[in-house]
């Protein structure tokens, strides 16, 4: 069972996520239509791991960059001028943009780990939070804590309350 | 920063999303309008010269470069503030980049797209453009990366690359919104697009992470990829072209130019897609204050560019000068002055700044400016190579204009595509500059 609370106001919203958090209730979810700082703290959400793919993504792409220009030039030998075969300054141009591109590729990875995305199973959800609504959902609550939850959620000022399966 | 009133969060799903979802026959003709010049101006005699040949253009034996590769720095230029400003803003947090940053994004990456067409326009024999890349081949060949050409496939297909997610990242959240707000089969793709977003504390979080890092990635990459295709040029030995100041001088043009681009979008989405409550006087006043400042910053280099070649007194780059200032091209050279040195002075004047009307003249008139640069650049430097024997002139052929002036139509019609199918300005990144709503008030 998950339940459902929808609030107009922001502060409302954060109120009954503090306390929901401070009563115990981990599994909680907050939606917004927008980013919300207070939210993320409440849930704990501090220096995401985004940044270590991020780092990964780039050294590999220099490190990729940089062997695929030196290893394609001893492949197929093109002399010009008599100049060195591996000349160091425009194979890290290359490598720049080598780094840039999979830094981009693994941040994206790094995006869709961490945030479970994509995840087009059903679950709980109102549409008003994409438009207006600021919506708390706690899921996995006991059958002797809903009514607990609720009057929390209640007492904060929801303006809606829904039940619903979890598997929904 | 709205100049009619703060609209609510509902409001501004219903306003931007409208814009979507109700289409009508005006759209529908213009589309039809900007795709029939696109095939008839483009196509077809990008179709005829691939029958006939590259020789069907105006380029000759002394000007081997023309105005594909001029188009191609021109639309790569306006390119470079979508993106790049859209992530430089995004770092420094600037709140009005909220409203302007997505129709921005978008205008790279159809600039981008128009771009890449002119290389292949250019290539001649277009099926053999996989050359270009370093992909295993029967012949073990392998393409020469001590090439600026081979710096260009790397830099452009990142920034294509990059820009892309840049932008579809950025969506995701207002994908979700468009899939709350339809039905059908628009639901079910919107589902898809918008990877189930719920905008959870943690999808915003993981979010805001990535698209930083996205813009700290993006910065760097726009700078080097005008600085790279630049180097096209600089790392030749021919008169004109062979200057150090050309890295900074195309990144700053591109920037310029990419500006004055985002000015004119938004003049036409205030005026087409009703954003008026949106893209407001602060907008235009900062837009214009930075245009001043590239302009000045523009109009320096090209004095410094002037000023080092007199300086340097070598006798083939006195006699490229002297054919850009005062030969056959001599008027295009001065009137690219004018419109992108002189006219932009007139911002300057907050009168001028705050009207509309004005700056989309202004923004206009810098980028036919800066088209003339680039035509400038290829057109006057080529045909003055060293000795008289090599002197020539190179005039673009009926098919280079029409290609030309179809490539304009092409990203019209890429953008209007755009427009009905990502929210041209951000849902939840405008929310963020409304001030929240307070039960107490």
């Amino acid at each position: 069972m998950a339940i459902l609370g929808s609030f107009a106001f922001e502060e409302d919203f954060l109120g009954a996520a503090r306390k929901l958090k401070s009563s115990g209730f981990d599994k909680l979810s907050l939606l917004s239509p927008l980013p919300l700082e207070e939210a993320q703290e409440i849930m704990g959400l501090e220096k995401s791991p985004v940044r270590h793919f991020s780092l990964a993504g780039a050294i590999f792409g220099a490190i990729a960059g940089f062997a695929m220009a030196v290893a394609t030039s001893l492949v197929f030998i093109l002399p010009t001028g008599g100049r060195a075969i591996i000349t160091v300054p425009p194979f890290l141009i290359i490598t720049y943009e080598m780094t840039i591109l999979f830094g981009v590729l693994f941040t994206l990875l790094g995006f869709h780990f961490v945030s479970g995305l994509p995840a087009w199973r059903d679950k709980p959800y109102l549409t008003s939070a994409g438009i207006d609504r600021f919506v708390v959902i706690v899921e996995g609550a006991a059958a002797d804590q809903v009514a607990r939850a609720e009057a929390i959620i209640r007492d904060a000022g929801a303006d809606e309350i829904r039940h619903v399966e979890e598997d929904q | 920063m709205f100049d009619h009133g703060q609209p609510s969060y509902a409001e501004v799903n219903k306003d931007i999303l409208s814009t979507m979802l109700e289409t009508g026959p005006k759209y529908w003709m213009l589309l039809g309008m900007t795709m029939s010049v696109a095939g008839i101006c483009f196509f077809m005699p990008w179709i005829y010269q691939l029958f006939v040949g590259v020789g069907a253009a105006g380029m000759n034996h002394n000007a081997v470069w023309g105005s594909y590769l001029s188009n191609f720095i021109f639309w790569i230029g306006l390119s470079h503030s979508g993106t790049l400003l859209s992530a430089v803003l995004h770092i420094t947090n600037s709140p009005w980049r909220k409203s302007i940053y997505r129709s921005a994004e978008a205008m790279t990456l159809f600039s981008l797209m128009t771009a890449t067409l002119f290389v292949m326009v250019h290539l001649g024999r277009v099926w053999f453009v996989h050359w270009s890349f370093p992909i295993p081949n029967q012949m073990g060949l392998w393409p020469n990366f001590r090439s600026p050409l081979m710096f260009d496939v790397m830099a452009i297909t990142t920034y294509l690359t990059a820009s892309s997610i840049f932008i579809y990242m950025g969506s995701v959240p207002d994908f979700a919104a468009v899939r709350d707000a339809s039905t059908g089969l628009r639901r079910r793709l919107y589902t898809i697009f918008s990877f189930g977003w719920r905008g959870t504390a943690r999808e915003w979080h993981t979010l805001g992470w990535a698209y930083t890092f996205f813009a700290v990635f993006v910065i760097p990459l726009a700078v080097s990829v005008h600085s790279i295709v630049s180097w096209d040029f600089a790392l030749s030995a021919v008169p004109g072209f062979h200057h150090t100041i050309f890295a900074p001088y195309f990144v700053c043009g591109a920037i310029y130019s990419g500006t004055a681009g985002i000015v004119t979008v938004m003049y036409c989405l205030r005026k087409f897609l009703g954003f008026e409550r949106y893209i407001g006087q602060v907008h235009l006043d900062s837009l214009g204050k930075l245009l001043i400042t590239l302009s000045l910053i523009w109009s320096y280099i090209n004095i410094l560019e002037l000023f080092t070649t007199w300086f340097g007194g070598t006798s083939f780059e006195l006699e490229a000068l002297s054919f850009r200032l005062t030969g056959f091209y001599a008027p295009l050279y001065w009137e690219m002055l004018i419109f992108c040195a002189f006219v932009p002075l007139l911002m300057l004047f907050k009168k001028i700044r705050w009207s509309w009307n004005k700056m989309l003249l202004i923004s206009i008139l810098i980028n036919i400016g800066m088209l003339t640069e680039r035509f400038i650049i290829v057109a006057t430097s080529q045909p003055r190579k060293f000795l008289p024997d090599s002197f020539g002139y190179y005039v673009p052929s009926w098919i280079e204009i029409s290609i030309s002036v179809g490539s304009f139509a092409i990203f019209v019609t890429l953008f209007l595509i755009f427009i009905k199918w990502v929210p041209a300005i951000s849902i939840y990144e405008v929310k963020e500059t409304l001030k929240p709503l307070r039960r107490n008030v």
